[in-house]
């Protein structure tokens, strides 16, 4: 049943965000079926504000779909069980400033039922893995960009999750480690992880990533298989999005 | 447990490395130590003791409510508003676990700060034992507007007008007045009123007896109380408040052991309120073991206001939920004053009707809060009574904040980001 279904499936599904009096203000999503399979690497792709972080909120539960079906390993998406599955990493990476390195990742280790012993190896481990050790006992807030980032990607392995979310993983990270995350991204799935990303870097996600999908406007405009695609994404993409007009900087500057 | 201890163990870093709980504390002794040279007393000794136990305590238990009132309003609302809760919903973890953990967290932060008050309160004030309250057993206020109610209604010396304000205005301005009732006790008389189950095994006792007439009348006052083998007499009052020890006495008297009495020895008339006037006290224990008491009481009351902001916070955004928490206190310290010094004459006019049916519904609600204060018993040396604690752990520290956290739970559950 959950092969079948998938371990992310999403049936004609729609997000309409409201004002105060509840007027609709924006279409986020329309009509979006998605399906994602068992180890699968798959790329959410899409222009700036075409619906991609409310698509993976709405499969996290963390929102409510106006419209159509969220299922998340064929069970609603915000039950515990399918929590207790996943790791997520969100656009921007949301730290609790007061926190060391060290206790978020003991934190989130806390949430997903890990033992103390467990917590730490991981803790240590995951540390390593993001290269801050060296600055594990301070505070998270007085962290770089590019250092919060690396914490909250730690933070969403720390449960050795089956199903790995990443709304854009790469967004403030430096030349090396965004060849680091593209290679981790890598070595998970050879692992079996299941991986839904979303990223600007087109190149990088033809090279890691299975299949592809490319909203606009909150609809699906493209999807594919990434393997046997023969030209380049980035091709694709121009073509189902349009060129946009572009910055009129000379008009500004006249 | 364990995650709920995580939420704890979170919550808890946050207001100790924001310093909020460092603030309090500092604020807390800085008060406790400052306020004798801030607020004036009446001079004498024993009225800059009792104003210090009240407000000492009292100033700080306001302080700390107020604090951890916004900051548990805060708390996971502004998580919200910064997004950063989503992270922690994503998990495997129960929602009301996660507004509980909060309010426990913030609920033993103010009980930390209270029981540094309190410890400081106990080590400057060298107090005797506190005693066991005990009133006349009568009807009580309410039983006797209920029997009243029927006569006022057939009265026909009662004007029309006040007939026609509901049933629960009347019944209320009745209770009021029993509460004042006058007794008379002519020269040369005896007053008896009946104590209930009294537990003085061995205890030292005394009468306290409460003067609302003027000094000329109170410095004529002679007379014998009496209670079981023990008598006390009394001449030459000064104060508005004073408390006749009583002895034992060699000739054991008739009559109902049970049964206080007061004989009427001087040439006045002698009138009190039976009600509010006349208490029987029994030494119980000490000092300490009473500020201990009231700490308890106050710290449940604290963990009540803090659930109930946690629970604004996590169904409203962060100034919302800090604003309304704050008209709720302003509310509950205010409320019972509005409703006292409006009664229900001015309930003709529709607009203060529904204000006053508002500040009383919610007066309801926040009673527990707002009307007992342990602080009061505290100052005036009488025992926090065991019910009362037991009450207070219960209700405001136990039931009603898990109730809060299960209501948060279903917010958070509709309101994640
Ligand atoms: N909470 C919200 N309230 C109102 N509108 C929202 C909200 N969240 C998103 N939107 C709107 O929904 C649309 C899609 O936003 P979304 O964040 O999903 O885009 P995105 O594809 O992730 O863009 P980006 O690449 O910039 O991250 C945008 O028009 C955005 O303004
Ligand atoms: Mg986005």
């Amino acid at each position: 049943m959950e092969q079948s279904e998938g371990v992310i499936a999403l049936k004609g599904v729609s997000k309409v965000f409201r004002d105060f009096w509840l007027r609709p203000t924006v279409k986020a999503v329309e009509g979006l079926d998605l399906s994602v399979a068992k180890g699968e690497v798959f790329a959410l792709l899409g222009p700036n504000g075409s619906g991609k972080s409310t698509t993976i909120k709405m499969i996290l539960g963390l929102m409510a779909p106006s419209g159509g079906e969220v299922r998340l390993f064929g069970r609603k998406p915000d039950s515990a069980v399918a929590r207790s599955r996943l790791g997520y990493l969100p656009e921007l990476s949301y730290l609790h400033p007061y926190l060391t390195a060290r206790e978020t990742l003991m934190y989130y280790a806390g949430l997903c039922n890990l033992d103390r012993r467990t917590a730490k190896e991981r803790t240590a481990q995951l540390l390593a893995m993001v290269g801050l050790e060296s600055v594990a006992g301070r505070p998270v807030g007085g962290f770089s960009k590019g250092m919060a980032r690396r914490i909250a990607l730690a933070c969403s392995l720390i449960g050795k999750p089956e199903l790995l979310i990443l709304d854009e993983p790469t967004s403030g990270l430096d030349p090396v480690s965004t060849s680091e995350v593209k290679s981790l991204v890598k070595t998970l799935s050879a692992g079996g992880m299941t991986i839904l990303m979303t990223s600007h870097l087109l190149g990088d996600a033809q090279d890691v990533c299975d299949r592809y999908a490319i909203l606009n406007f909150g609809r699906k405009v493209a999807e594919g298989d990434l393997k046997t695609l023969g030209t380049s994404l980035q091709d694709v993409f121009l073509s189902k999005v349009g060129v946009g007009r572009g910055f009129d900087v000379a008009g500004f500057l006249k | 447990m364990k995650k709920f201890l995580e939420i704890l163990v979170l919550e808890s870093k946050r207001l100790v490395r924001t310093g909020t709980a460092g603030m309090l504390a500092s604020a807390a002794v800085a008060w406790m130590f400052a306020m004798p040279y801030l607020v004036r007393s009446d001079g004498t000794a024993s009225g800059a003791t009792e104003m210090y136990m009240k407000y000492s305590l009292g100033g700080v238990f306001a302080l700390v409510t107020v604090a951890l009132a916004a900051s548990a309003a805060g708390s996971i609302s502004a998580e919200r508003d910064e997004k950063r809760l989503q992270l922690t919903l994503a998990r495997p973890v129960r929602f009301f676990v996660v507004a509980l953990g909060r309010m426990a967290a913030i609920s033993l932060c103010g009980a930390a700060v209270l029981a540094l008050a309190t410890a400081i309160l106990v080590a400057k004030i060298d107090s005797r034992p506190c005693s066991r309250v005990y009133s006349p057993k009568m009807e009580s206020p309410r039983e006797e507007a209920l029997r009243l109610y029927d006569s006022v209604m057939q009265d026909p010396g009662i004007d029309a007008e006040i007939k026609k304000a509901p049933k629960d205005a009347i019944l209320r301005v009745l209770e009021q007045k029993a509460w004042d009732n006058y007794q008379t006790i002519p020269k040369g008389r005896d007053a008896a009123w009946k104590m209930g189950d009294v537990d003085a095994k061995g205890r030292l006792m005394s009468v306290r007896l409460r003067f609302t007439n003027n000094f000329d009348t109170r410095e004529k006052v002679v007379g014998v109380f009496r209670y079981g083998g023990f008598s006390g007499s009394i001449s030459n009052v000064t104060q508005a408040v004073v408390a006749v020890p009583l002895d034992s006495q060699e000739v054991l008297p008739e009559g109902d052991p049970s049964v206080l009495t007061f004989s009427n020895r001087g040439e006045n008339t002698l009138m009190l309120r039976p009600r509010r006037d006349i208490k029987l006290l029994v030494e119980a224990d000490s000092f300490a073991m009473n500020a201990v008491r009231a700490w308890i009481v106050l710290s449940s009351m604290l963990a009540l206001v803090v659930a109930f902001a946690v629970f604004l916070g996590s169904a409203l955004g962060k100034a919302v939920a800090i604003f309304t928490v704050m008209s709720f206190l302003a509310v509950t310290e205010m409320g019972p004053s509005v409703v006292e010094q409006y009664p229900d004459a001015l309930e003709t006019d529709t607009r203060d009707r529904i204000s006053l049916m508002v500040t009383r519904a919610v007066g309801k609600v926040t009673r527990p809060v707002g009307s007992f204060t342990p602080l009061e018993s505290l100052a005036a040396n009488d025992m926090v009574e065991f019910g009362e604690v037991a009450r207070a752990v219960g209700e405001d520290m136990v039931v009603l904040p898990l109730l809060l956290a299960f209501l948060s739970g279903l917010a958070l559950s509709f309101k994640k980001v």
